[in-house]
């Protein structure tokens, strides 16, 4: 195989011109570099629009700096914003997935903030996991925009329906209270898993593999997911028995996706349920959910030898190469990004905003103690789970620049163990080997 | 028959003749520009694209690899797996529509009371669009509270709601039956239209031969109907192989693979891994693979049509 371009500016001319096509319709191709003092040009995915712009318009009263705030869907976001990459549309901030974070800025569209003391200072306020899953390859970058972690419910009504006094510690006591509670015929399925082919897949999983002791890879990225004692064998284990031994687990999971879980969940068919922990705001509101006011969250339940962790995931305001290569620009969205992800007229306002309008988790820990916080959560849970439970989040081991790909693969290995058309061990290897085929 | 080079030395010394065709090519440019602008200039250089291991996410690395990207299609298992799994989807689609439409479109050929407001009725599956036709499958087909299930419960036929999408043993069948049910309409007019052209005096000279209503339909409407069927079998070929809509919202690919069709594979390669060099050498031998489909489809039949 031949490399015939061997030009930079050839290779970049080709990007853009397969870009182009999609650019051109969307307007993207508009001018590609701004002059100083222009807008600063933020674009997010469409969630909480109606805080952003007003967070937008203070900020713009405060600073005198002009935004162009855009939004597209988060099911297309990271297409359009590589295509925004690729085609070189003047972007400056944007929200950032962790997931993507090592795509990015391998390909050099993410800037680091290390270099901004005056965002730099946010760290100490953070949680551990959320400053980690900001970082790569030893740089960070960006601020918080809103983080959360996989949380374990369970409907309090049918525990004590079924005789049961406490919550479930470990995953073994998950199976024996779910026979317990299919026996006394309050439920089919008494545990709700989403195990359908989308991108909250591999959050239930890492989340499952942690709570058992297991990683997906080790710290220098090898593929330990195959190992019996290490891996995630334990996990998927537990989880093709709950479905075909133990029968706690409907079969149907494999084409259930988080957002019929969570309908399901709320429709009173299940007593216990592995969700977003935001969705707490959800499952307790009685325009909502039938079940509302007798769901709690417990701690992830352990598996043997394992722990109640579970995995944490980050939003993030992200900087742009092209914003950080101009000075001005550089400045100006540096200031969007404090006031958004860092403080603004010294409070975390963005956050707190987030949290009480749409209930979006936040990594500030000071957050915890604040009076407004603590009045809004407690109307539909307990905050010092909410806590305890983060303390133990940690990022996905799996984030990489091969992520996406491997993530296809894995998914559907899970899904054949799970549904009986692989073993247990034959999908973890199959799992194992497109990683390690990946990464080299 | 005019002689050709008589009527081009006409055309000669006819300045009108000449200045017509000249401005008919004036007239045609600009069409003819917007064509290869949105047709074939896309085709080509998505062909070029082909021969590029272009990784949108890698913009930094782009080398040119001739037909490399064919070939690490082809030394692809999933690849084969995903031509099997559209060829059983295409066989069992056309086959099931051709069926039907048949069906429907002998009854529509009669004449009875209502058959006006049946024809506008059967209309409806063709009018609402792919995705609104995906979606409300998902919610008949869906294994919590789906419709379908709650038929055969109270039909007595499943004792309690079962697996439907994520069954690997229903999930290609169910997604048949939605496309299916998209699809017969238009196969029946098709038919019918058919059907319609034969003429009425067949039929009665048969009867007077003492053919019974069998013999008819084997001996007439069948060997008539043969274009009919031809156009079907070409279109639905095709639109069976390129099918992606009712694979992306019923199930994704999944459980598994087992849904994962060649035009699910295109979708994946270029639009999730971005690996635009791979997904379009995909969508090139899907195209080339539909295209000698209907070349032999149309041979076969064009004797008769």
């Amino acid at each position: 195989m031949s490399e015939i371009w061997t030009h930079e500016s050839k290779r970049r001319d080709f990007l853009k011109m397969s870009a182009a096509a999609g650019a051109a319709s969307t307007g993207l191709l508009a001018l590609p570099t701004q002059a100083a003092g222009a807008p600063v040009n933020f674009h997010t995915w469409s969630a909480a629009v109606d805080t952003v712009k007003s967070h937008l318009t203070a900020f713009e009263a405060k600073s005198g700096i002009k935004v162009n705030y855009s939004n597209s869907p988060w099911a297309q976001y990271r297409d359009t914003m590589v295509t925004k990459f690729v085609g070189n549309a003047p972007l400056d901030v944007m929200w950032v997935s962790d997931s993507w974070l090592p795509e990015w800025a391998d390909a050099g569209w993410l800037a680091p903030v290390d270099g901004y003391p005056e965002l730099m200072k946010y760290n100490a306020d953070v949680e551990d996991f959320a400053t980690k899953s900001m970082m790569y390859k030893g740089k960070q970058y960006g601020l918080t925009y809103y983080s959360d972690y996989m949380g374990f419910f369970y409907d309090q009504d049918k525990l004590q329906k079924a005789g049961i006094k406490r919550p479930p510690q470990t995953w073994d006591e998950v199976v024996q209270q779910s026979l317990q509670i299919k026996k006394a015929g309050l439920c089919e399925y008494p545990l709700m898993l989403s195990m359908a082919r989308e991108s909250w897949l591999i959050e239930f999983l890492t989340a499952m593999v942690y709570s058992n002791g297991g990683r997906f890879v080790d710290d220098s990225g090898k593929a330990v997911m195959q190992d019996r004692q290490k891996g995630a064998h334990k996990a998927l284990q537990w989880i093709v028995d709950a479905v075909n031994k133990h029968k706690i687990v409907s079969p149907a999971c494999v084409e259930i996706g988080e957002l019929n879980g969570l309908k399901s969940y709320t429709s009173g068919n299940h007593a216990f349920a592995m969700l977003g922990r935001y969705r707490v705001r959800t499952l307790n509101d009685p325009k909502q959910s039938s079940i509302a006011g007798h769901v709690k969250q417990g701690l992830m339940p352990a598996g043997p030898g394992g722990s109640h962790a579970t995995v944490g995931w980050m939003r993030f305001y992200g900087m742009t190469a092209q914003a950080a290569a101009d000075k001005a620009r550089a400045a100006n969205a540096v200031k969007l990004i404090e006031w958004f992800g860092g403080k603004a007229e010294g409070q975390y306002k963005f956050q707190k905003m987030v949290f009480t309008d749409v209930g979006a988790g936040f990594s500030v820990k000071e957050l915890f103690k604040d009076p407004d916080v603590k009045s809004s959560y407690a109307k539909y849970s307990d905050i010092a789970m909410y806590e305890q439970q983060q303390q133990l989040a940690r990022k996905k081991d799996v984030i990489s620049r091969w992520f996406g790909e491997w993530d296809e693969v894995n998914g559907s290995a899970w899904q054949a163990a799970i549904i009986g058309k692989s073993s247990v061990a034959d999908a973890l290897k199959k799992s194992a080997e497109a990683w390690n085929d990946l990464r080299h | 028959m005019r002689n050709p080079v008589a009527a081009l030395r006409s055309a000669l010394r006819h300045p009108v003749s000449a200045y017509d065709q000249k401005s008919a090519m004036w007239l045609l440019t600009p069409m003819v520009v917007v064509l290869m602008i949105v047709a074939v200039f896309p085709v080509v250089y998505s062909f070029w694209i082909s021969l590029y291991d272009l990784k949108l996410t890698r913009p930094h690395r782009v080398p040119f690899v001739w037909l490399g990207n064919y070939l690490k299609v082809f030394q692809d298992p999933l690849f084969w797996d995903s031509v099997a799994r559209t060829f059983s989807f295409t066989v069992m689609s056309v086959a099931a529509i051709m069926l039907i439409a048949l069906l429907m479109a002998l009854l529509l050929n009669e004449e009875f009371r209502g058959r006006r407001v049946l024809s506008a009725i059967l209309l409806i599956p063709w009018a609402i669009p792919y995705v609104a036709n995906g979606l409300m499958w998902k919610w008949i087909y869906d294994s919590g509270y789906g419709a379908l299930n709650g038929l055969l419960l109270q039909l007595g036929l499943i004792d309690k709601y079962i697996v439907m999408l994520g069954d690997v043993d229903k999930t290609l069948g169910l997604i048949t039956n939605a496309f299916v049910w998209k699809e017969v309409p238009l196969a029946t007019i098709l038919l019918l239209v058919t059907l319609k052209s034969i003429r009425a005096d067949l039929y009665s000279a048969a009867k007077v031969d003492g053919a019974n209503v069998w013999q008819r339909f084997v001996h007439i409407t069948l060997p008539a109907l043969v274009p009919g069927f031809a156009l079907v079998m070409i279109y639905e070929t095709m639109m069976a192989i390129r099918h992606f809509d009712l694979f992306f919202i019923l199930t994704e690919g999944g459980p598994a693979e087992a849904s994962h069709v060649l035009a699910w594979q295109v979708y994946v390669e270029t639009f999730r891994k971005l690996s635009f060099g791979t997904g379009a050498a995909l969508a090139y031998i899907m195209a080339i693979v539909t295209f000698t489909l209907a070349f032999f489809i149309i041979r076969s039949t064009s004797r008769k049509l």
